[in-house]
């Protein structure tokens, strides 16, 4: 079966009076909204707000009872599912890589049902690949089991994108992966999001998450929409209390010239230390066994630096160690005020710092963690 | 007492490699005939949820009959020989192959099959690319439990005259020559245990290729 492209960009994504029931309750509530295209429309709310609801109803993985959905004015009541699904990229927390097939297979699924030739499915893979900093030749004919759950998450992208969709659907993506990860795949998805149109609706409870990546902000409650605007607005007009207190910075940072350092790190772990004499290739085994994104070169009890999983792939000379590609990272002692580490941290762009008691790690901070934190 | 010189005897006289291929056989087209069937008995109730547990306790009642008494209840359909041999053997073997392929096939962790469908597989596609390779480790399962149930029968098939080991077992039973019993008593019995295992690895190995459980 060959289908044919629904649409080449994505002008606008309109719900007209939608209500989906739930037994007796309301999962969404005579929802208006419209999505415009080329933008990032973060839906977020409580749980049990409709927000997954009204997300899985736009490729109609769930029916709405009432109302329609239209994308370029086309009512997706009148489109093939199959067809529907197959022009709308789609990425879900749990990500669900097909444990039989390789990576390549998993992100060429799609491409060969529509019996697009051995090749061109094999160029597509490689490119979506390198494009979220897997290297080919490295994973191509690996399991999904064989990755860590970052790596996982990104083969879970470069599928979405195998039949180059112009509009994405993301299901709490990042949801499962732990701070360090999540920053880190964030940058990188900001990557898909730069490229021209693109239309990205993406599900979130995480504020932190919404307000650095999104447009516009959704917030739903109860199955309704409660207010939908560009983050400024929602921080500076918010249109109830719940918004407020979705939103609301205020707080935050009142406690913030009191707090010390070690209030809000995280704790360091061994798993997080590599020696400087490994090999980067080596390093790449030993990072994804122990499911780590980043880690700190130490040569004994000195701290020479951080590297990036990302990096390391990237370096394709096998000789090299780890002493000459650790980048330099800032590090703090514990009693230093958060205030005074935040504000290093944001001149120097790094969002990870060490925390080091005399000569020992104690433990790692995340500036987005901290952010969290102090709400 | 028990030397190779008489194994060899036994082994000539009673022509017993003819019997061995005679043997392997009837039983590898029973097997076969009975995954063909199996399988896609499994697939259709899957498919058709209302006539699963009609059809999956039609079988278990045909698994209830003594396999002597089918095989001789065959003797007017099939005529004496392979015949009703293999048809026993292939009635006995749709149950374990076809319940656990329905077994397998439903019990697909959802997040997969949510997943397919999600990224624009079609049903029939979800159950080819995703349900069925899914379901594999457990499909072996039930071949393997086949396997050992048409062997047990293929060996009584000497009985009616089907030939194979069950007729040099038989032979000896009726002559009252011991060396022959134990000869090919043992021989049957080893070969059941050679295929079992080979079938066992099979099923490990699809079971860290497909298994998720």
């Amino acid at each position: 079966m060959q289908t044919q492209r629904l649409f080449d960009r994505i002008d606008s994504i309109q719900f007209r009076g939608i209500t989906k029931k739930y037994g007796e309750g309301f999962a969404v509530k005579d929802l208006d909204l419209e999505i415009i295209g080329g933008e990032l429309l973060i839906l977020i709310g409580p749980s049990g707000s409709g927000k997954t609801t009204t997300l899985r109803m736009i490729n109609r993985m769930i029916e709405q009872d009432e109302g329609s959905v239209t994308i370029n004015e086309i009512d997706t009541k009148n489109v093939d599912p199959v067809r529907l699904r197959r022009n709308i990229g789609y990425v879900i927390q749990n990500i669900g890589l097909f444990p039989h097939m390789t990576i390549g297979e998993n992100i060429g699924l799609v491409p060969k049902l529509e019996k697009q030739s051995k090749n061109d499915i094999e160029e597509r893979v490689k490119t979506l690949l390198e494009f979220v900093s897997l290297p080919p030749e490295m994973f191509m004919n690996r399991y999904p089991k064989q990755l860590s759950g970052g790596q996982q998450q990104r083969v879970g992208l470069a599928r979405a994108m195998a039949m180059d969709p112009p509009l994405f659907l993301m299901d709490e993506p990042f949801g499962a992966l732990d701070p360090i990860l999540r920053k880190q795949l964030q940058k990188e998805f900001l990557k898909i999001k730069n490229e021209i149109n693109r239309t990205i609706v993406f599900v979130t409870h995480d504020i932190e998450e919404a307000l650095v990546l999104g447009d516009r902000i959704a917030i739903m409650d109860q199955g309704k929409l409660v207010q939908v605007g560009p983050p400024e607005e929602l921080i500076f007009n918010p249109e109830n209390e719940l918004v407020a207190d979705i939103v609301d910075n205020q707080r935050k940072f009142k406690h913030m010239d009191t707090l010390k350092v070690k209030d809000l790190m995280s704790p360091f772990e061994e798993k997080y230390i590599l020696d400087l004499k490994t090999q980067a290739c080596d390093a790449v085994d030993e990072m994804t066994n122990r499911d780590l994104e980043t880690a700190f070169v130490f040569d004994g009890d000195e701290l020479l630096g951080q590297v990036e999983i990302v990096d390391l792939m990237k370096c394709r000379d096998r000789e090299e160690k780890l002493s000459e590609l650790a980048k330099p990272i800032k590090s703090f002692q514990p009693t230093d005020s958060v205030a005074f580490a935040l504000s290093e941290m944001k001149n120097s762009g790094k969002y990870l710092a060490i925390v080091m008691n005399s000569k020992k790690p104690v433990g790692i901070l995340v500036s987005d963690e901290v952010l969290l934190k102090l709400i | 007492m028990f030397s190779i010189q008489i194994i060899a005897d036994v082994w000539e006289r009673n022509l017993m490699t003819m019997r061995t291929i005679e043997h392997l056989h009837m039983f590898s087209i029973a097997l076969i005939l009975s995954i063909i069937i199996g399988v896609s008995v499994g697939i259709f109730i899957y498919m058709k949820p209302k006539t699963a547990n009609p059809v999956l306790n039609f079988l278990n009642i045909v698994e209830t009959i003594p396999d002597l008494a089918l095989i001789v209840l065959l003797l007017p359909i099939v005529k004496l020989g392979a015949g009703p041999t293999i048809a026993a053997c292939v009635l006995y073997s749709i149950l374990p192959i076809a319940r656990n392929t329905y077994t397998g096939l439903k019990n697909v962790d959802e997040q997969y099959t949510y997943v397919a469908q999600a990224i624009g597989l079609s049903p029939k596609e979800a159950l080819l690319k995703v349900r069925i390779p899914m379901s594999l480790p457990l499909i072996a399962g039930g071949i393997r439990i086949a396997l050992v149930f048409c062997m047990g029968v293929v060996t009584l098939g000497g009985l009616v005259a089907a030939g194979g080991l069950g007729t040099v077992l038989q032979n000896g039973i009726q002559l009252y020559q011991k060396d022959a019993i134990l000869v090919a008593g043992l021989w049957t019995g080893l070969l059941a245990v050679l295929l079992d295992a080979f079938a066992g690895l099979i099923e490990k190995k699809l079971h860290e290729r497909y298994g998720t459980w």
